[in-house]
């Protein structure tokens, strides 16, 4: 059986139905990472108000700190990611703002939330939301805040990472290895999501090509039996 | 959108974008890590105290503003030192009402909170006369009282403003009523018990 080799506008086809697969899937990703923050900031203003409406003294209460947070902080971090969103859908940048909010927005309803272990939950959810971009380069921006985010604050002010002062050293690396192990499966689980993109791509340009060619077959045929039948 | 207003839009909200959250930390940070205004507290158990206290016993007040957020956290820390702590030490949250308002005003999910330890009573403080007896301005402020009657610890038990975890406030009234040696001390963090304006 002979292999014909794959002619380069083949390969140059398949490139470009993957460069068009793989924008499509970035604004696409990007729009409903839009809706997420939207409904994040709404349910951290939720939170913030079920939980610390009010400070008190005495009988007099007055907004809890907790409420301007989680509406102005909420709407602060949100507010770039979503006219990204909108306005330049699928751009490189757009997606790592993305990437740096989602993990933005995990801090504020970790700490909106008093710091439960629970909400911790968030920003490995939030990780896994981001590989559906299938783009692992976006995990590394998430992993980078989350990172900045426990670094700063363990020098400035461990307790309100770690809950204690004078946190062992190696606490650091205890939080970023966790991370770090999550974050393995889903670049791995990236690279293989995009070497399957591209192959799709390529079965698809093999079978405009192919398809093609029989037209190409099929009219030289219809020719050829026109002449016959003149 | 033409480009330069494109530009202009996203410069404008990338400096919002820093601005917030450099402001969301600041002031996170100043609200959360404030302690509250400190205890007068007494030498000795306060002879005016309608709490009797039973000589011979180590005794464990916390005083509480049922509405404070931040106090779940200082009922939390009671929790844990309540079960680290010897079965026969009595333990009282005393929970702020002012008069005017009746006892549901109170019942709160502080309240329901301590209600919930073991060994620990729950009693109202009208318009915070216990708390004046105690010296105690903020919520959450605890004192412990040796067999003797002597104060051993006045401050709250927790690191931060309404953040639960270890931290050496907790720890200290443990160590101290299993037996540690000196006094201890810790800054206490929550909402005021009585307004500022109150005499």
């Amino acid at each position: 059986m002979n292999i014909e080799p794959k002619p380069a506008s083949v390969a140059a086809r398949a490139e470009e139905v993957d460069t068009v697969n793989r924008q499509a899937r970035y604004a696409k990703v990007d729009r409903a990472f839009a809706v997420l923050l939207v409904i994040q900031w709404a349910a951290g203003i939720a939170a913030a108000l079920w939980l610390s409406p009010f400070a008190w003294a005495g009988k007099e209460k007055v907004l809890h700190v907790h409420v301007w947070l989680a509406v102005l902080g909420g709407g602060g971090i949100v507010l770039l990611p979503i006219l990204l969103a909108i306005f330049r859908p699928g751009w490189v940048v757009t997606r790592h703002v993305i990437a740096a909010s989602q993990m933005l927005s995990s801090a504020l309803l970790i700490h909106l939330t008093g710091g439960r272990i629970e909400t911790h939950f968030h920003v490995f959810g939030s990780l896994a939301f981001l590989a559906f971009y299938l783009d692992w380069t976006v995990l590394i921006t998430a992993t980078l805040v989350v990172a900045a985010d426990h670094f700063l604050r363990g020098i400035y002010w461990p307790e309100s990472v770690y809950g204690i002062a004078n946190p062992e050293w190696w606490r650091f690396l205890e939080h970023a290895g966790w991370v770090a192990f999550c974050d393995t499966w889903l670049i791995w689980g990236c690279v293989l999501g995009r070497r399957e993109a591209k192959a799709a791509a390529m079965r698809q340009a093999e079978v405009e090509h192919l398809t093609e060619q029989e037209q190409l077959k099929s009219a030289a045929l219809q020719m050829a039996l026109a002449e016959m039948t003149a | 959108m033409k480009r330069p207003i494109l530009i202009a839009a996203f410069t404008l909200a990338g400096a919002v974008w820093v601005v917030t959250v450099a402001a969301a930390v600041r002031s996170i940070r100043a609200f959360e890590s404030t302690p509250g205004r400190a205890a007068a507290a007494p030498e000795r158990w306060p002879s005016s105290s309608a709490i009797a206290r039973q000589p011979g016993t180590w005794t464990l007040v916390m005083l509480v503003h049922p509405h404070c957020s931040c106090s779940r956290a200082s009922v939390a820390e009671l929790a844990a030192i309540v079960e680290k702590a010897p079965r026969n030490v009595r333990t009282y949250v005393l929970a702020y009402r002012p008069h005017e308002f009746g006892e549901a005003w109170s019942r709160s999910d502080v309240w329901t909170a301590a209600r919930r330890i073991p060994r620990v009573q729950v009693l109202t403080d009208v318009d915070a006369r216990e708390a004046k007896r105690f010296g105690a301005f903020t919520s959450g402020q605890t004192f412990l009282f040796d067999p003797d009657g002597n104060r051993r610890y006045s401050g709250g038990v927790t690191l931060l403003r309404g953040h639960a975890g270890l931290n050496s406030g907790r720890a200290e009234v443990i160590r101290l009523v299993n037996g540690g040696k000196g006094p201890g001390a810790h800054p206490v963090f929550g909402c005021a018990i009585v307004s500022k304006e109150a005499p």
